[in-house]
């Protein structure tokens, strides 16, 4: 079956009432699970899961995926309008996205982020739609040695975050990397810096540290100057995106979409490294990179876009290998199973139906999601004439129950008070805390795929320049840095 | 572990076939009257949740008591364990749904704090048996598991197999190679799936993994069953030997058994109605054949247990013997 006839059938096969109701509700969720702070993708369907079992296949699974994609509309909400993530994958999102709403143009960003979302969501599955099989066969070759190229390569990216001092940028990564430390040895399978805490033997959980991080120290911040007012004194201008900000933003989405895209694919990739990624790029190859954390588009358009372009393509090796490359696809998977249905290179040619209908589901949630995201950015926009006294219990209380519903486990709750406390500190003291999280991310993937590869490795570290792809990630690192040295050197001379 | 075929074999002998007792003539009167908690101490969406919720749906079908799954998850379950040994009321409301996993955690990780005893098992489920399967290009091709250990033996280090450190991917490893002489290199990953991944992408020569973790890529040639770690041969692959044949022994058994317990001190009528509504919904044939879809099979000893947690016990008394002798456990 071509692709073309493919996606017939798929779209025969959604366009029921039956199925397009389940995507609309699994999009509407999802949009609403990235708009609260702390309840993630991961969390939301986990909770979903059962009610999949009265379902058809098609349409569980069709609501699960429109979960997942539609968080990543969502997310960018509150870290424009409160700088909150919605979830991790928005993080970055709020170095200028909260900017521009801070200059009154939180329509703006909430636009381009729900435009950009679109046009990534949509080219990822046309992606999908054509190569998917041809992709998977790379994607599965990516193993040990090279995705150590790639985690090297997106550390490198996170010197581009820095924005103030240099050595307090590199204290930050560091940090983020003790932190990440902490739990089971990837190698040898004991406890490390675990202090006989059951609790810390499977390290931090990622979502407590970011709540902490960005919501408590942000409310922190906060209660101390604008308790009284509400969180946006300026007038707000202007809803929609000018004709500016898509000159200057219609290449970040391009980009963001390819580079999200290539990390959802490969394990270890997915949307959260994707946003982080895309916000170095563009960075690096602006004009004027100072404009970034001030209110730069480009910031918001970049990774909003390939966060969602990430969840189309962590959908190929599931779809195509039945391999989930993250933990939220493994759970999509889990509902297959729930099912009586395993995803393997056969799935497509045994089950057109469902592969192709999911893939029409794509197509479809994509437009529900954009309908249902732009005209809620009005409403969204709204809310920053909310007092602050108000608006801010309610974020803190929604970042308590989403942080404790990930686990069940209340040393989470702990987790993400130390880190509130924690952030606060650091931001009254000029750290940046985007590297920490990002550095917090990478650094499992980074250690445990350098030690994989020097096991597997007949000649030690000789495996890393042999595989063409990872000395081909590992030497435009190198540049990467080259250049980085360069520029502060030659600005260095300037001064003097 | 050893001797584990030896427990089978003393299960099934001692086994007489129960029938399925209806819950309703041991309810308690005044129990359940609120939701009773499935604690499932891995993430949703694994092969263990699977296994909890699919039971949940089946147990609520033959009772009417509205059951809530859980995830209380952490510490790659060492927080749920500890959870149902030391802070769960054992008032019935609370009923763990685990696996075998449990008695490493209790002998190794819980420091003396609880043991495996605290949790009292009322039901069996299923069982998944550790399976290697093997590349279908390439010089392996087509090659057998004794053939595959002979190279492993003649050229050591030089076959790469994924493991999952501090668990039964690595003991099984540890056995084949202190049994006949073999280096493995081992390979380390995090859990069965991205070791099969790192098999299908020739990143590695053997994986290890549970039957519905490589069933896909088993159907399209991509991977080859080598050879499974249970007692007897898996019903889906019946061409497959096991360990024990393939290599001439019978201590190759690895497997996740999963039952249901109650934290210890649960009321004993409680107790006894929880466990009729498991046997009740494990007698819904529906329910079998969704477990066999999800690609687990039966231990036919524990399947007709009379005395599961004294079966059970044995097992894991085995299991710390294994310990003992591998030096991990003093």
């Amino acid at each position: 079956m071509g692709a073309l006839d493919g996606l017939a059938t798929g779209f025969a096969v959604i366009l029921t009432p039956t199925n397009l109701y389940y995507c609309f509700v699994g999009s509407f969720i999802g949009t609403l699970v990235g708009v609260l702070p702390g309840i993630g993708p991961l969390a939301a369907l986990a909770l979903l899961l059962p009610v999949t079992f009265t379902l058809t296949p098609v349409a569980g699974l069709a609501m699960l995926a429109a979960i997942f994609y539609g968080a990543m509309y969502g997310g960018s909400t509150t870290s424009v309008l409160v700088n909150i993530p919605g979830e991790a994958a928005s993080v970055v999102t709020t170095l200028d996205g909260h900017q521009l709403a801070r200059q009154g143009r939180a329509g703006a960003a909430l636009g381009i982020a729900a435009l950009g979302s679109f046009i990534a969501g949509t080219a990822s599955i046309v992606l999908l739609t054509f190569f998917a099989p041809a992709l998977a066969a790379i994607a599965i070759r990516f193993g040990p040695p090279e995705n150590f190229g790639l985690m090297v390569l997106g550390l490198v990216c996170t010197l581009y975050m820095i924005t103030g001092s240099a050595v307090k940028g590199v204290l930050t990564i560091a940090l983020g990397f003790l932190a990440a430390a902490i739990g089971i040895d990837v190698v040898n399978g004991r406890d490390r810096f675990t202090f006989g805490s059951v609790n810390l033997t499977a390290g931090i959980e990622l979502l407590a540290v970011v709540i902490g991080l960005f919501g408590v120290a942000e409310i922190l911040a906060n209660v101390e100057t604008i308790a009284r007012n509400t969180l946006v004194a300026e007038r707000i201008r202007g809803l929609w995106p000018t004709a500016a900000d898509w000159r200057a933003s219609w290449k970040p989405i391009l980009r963001g979409s390819g580079l999200g895209f290539l990390l959802g694919l490969v394990p270890g990739g997915g949307p959260v490294t994707a946003a982080f990624m895309s916000y170095a790029v563009e960075r690096r190859i602006a004009r004027d990179p100072t404009r970034f954390g001030k209110g730069a588009i480009e910031g918001v358009a970049g990774p909003e876009s390939a966060n969602n372009a990430a969840v189309g393509g962590s959908m190929i090796p599931l779809l195509s290998l039945g391999i989930p490359s993250n933990a939220v696809t493994a759970l999509l998977l889990g509902a297959l199973v729930i099912q009586g249905i395993q995803p393997g290179p056969l799935f497509m040619t045994q089950r057109p139906d469902l592969f192709w209908g999911v893939v029409a589901s794509m197509y479809v949630g994509n437009v529900f999601l954009l309908l249902l995201n732009l005209p809620l950015v009005g409403l969204w926009v709204q809310l920053l004439r909310v007092p602050y006294r108000v608006l801010f219990p309610i974020v803190l209380l929604l970042a308590i129950v989403g942080t404790y519903s990930a686990n069940k486990n209340v040393f989470d709750l702990w987790v993400m008070l130390g880190f509130g406390v924690a952030g606060y500190a650091l931001r009254k003291l000029e750290y940046d805390l985007a590297p920490f999280v990002i550095a917090f991310v990478l650094a499992p993937l980074l250690e445990q795929s350098l030690r994989q590869s020097l096991v597997m490795s007949p000649d030690g570290a000789m495996i890393l320049v042999e595989r063409p792809v990872t000395a081909g990630l590992l030497a435009a690192s190198a540049v990467l840095v080259g250049l980085m040295l360069r520029r502060k050197q030659r600005s260095e001379g300037g001064r003097t | 572990m050893k001797r584990f075929a030896v427990a089978f074999a003393l299960g099934a002998a001692v086994a007489a076939p129960v029938s399925a007792q209806d819950p309703k003539a041991v309810k308690p009167k005044d129990f359940p009257t609120q939701p009773i908690e499935y604690v499932v101490v891995y993430p949703a969406g694994g092969g263990m949740d699977v296994t909890a919720r699919l039971l949940a749906k089946y147990v609520e079908k033959a009772t009417g008591d509205k059951i809530l799954v859980n995830n209380r998850t952490g510490g790659a379950g060492m927080v749920g364990h500890t959870y149902l040994a030391t802070q769960a009321k054992p008032d019935g409301y609370t009923v763990g749904v685990l696996a075998n996993l449990v008695w490493g955690d209790a002998m190794l990780r819980a420091q003396g704090k609880w043991a495996y005893t605290d949790l009292e098992p009322i039901g069996y489920l299923n069982t998944d048996a550790l399976t290697w399967v093997g590349p279908t290009e390439g010089p392996l091709k087509g090659k057998t598991l004794k053939e595959i250990v002979q190279i492993a033996k003649d050229k050591p280090g030089t076959i790469r197999i994924a493991t999952v450190p501090g668990s039964m991917w690595e003991y099984l490893v540890e056995q084949v190679d202190a049994a006949t002489g073999a280096k493995f290199l081992r390979v380390p990953f995090q859990g069965g799936g991205a070791g099969i991944n790192a098999l299908a992408g020739g990143n590695v020569d053997i994986a290890q993994g549970f039957f519905a973790e490589f069933r896909g890529l088993l159907d399209a040639g991509k991977v080859a069953p080598l050879a499974v770690a249970s007692g007897e041969r898996m019903p889906y692959l019946r061409d497959m030997p096991t360990f024990n044949e393939a290599l001439g022994g019978k201590d190759y058994i690895w497997a996740v058994i999963r039952f249901v317990v109650v934290p210890k001190g649960t009321p004993a009528d409680r107790k006894a109605y929880l466990a009729a509504s498991v046997k009740a919904a494990m007698s819904d044939p529906e329910l079998v054949a969704e477990y066999r879809k999800a690609g687990v099979f039966f231990d036919p000893a524990l399947m007709s247990s009379t005395r599961l947690a004294d079966d059970l016990n044995q097992y894991a008394e085995r299991e710390r013997a294994f310990y003992q002798q591998t030096g991990r456990l003093k």
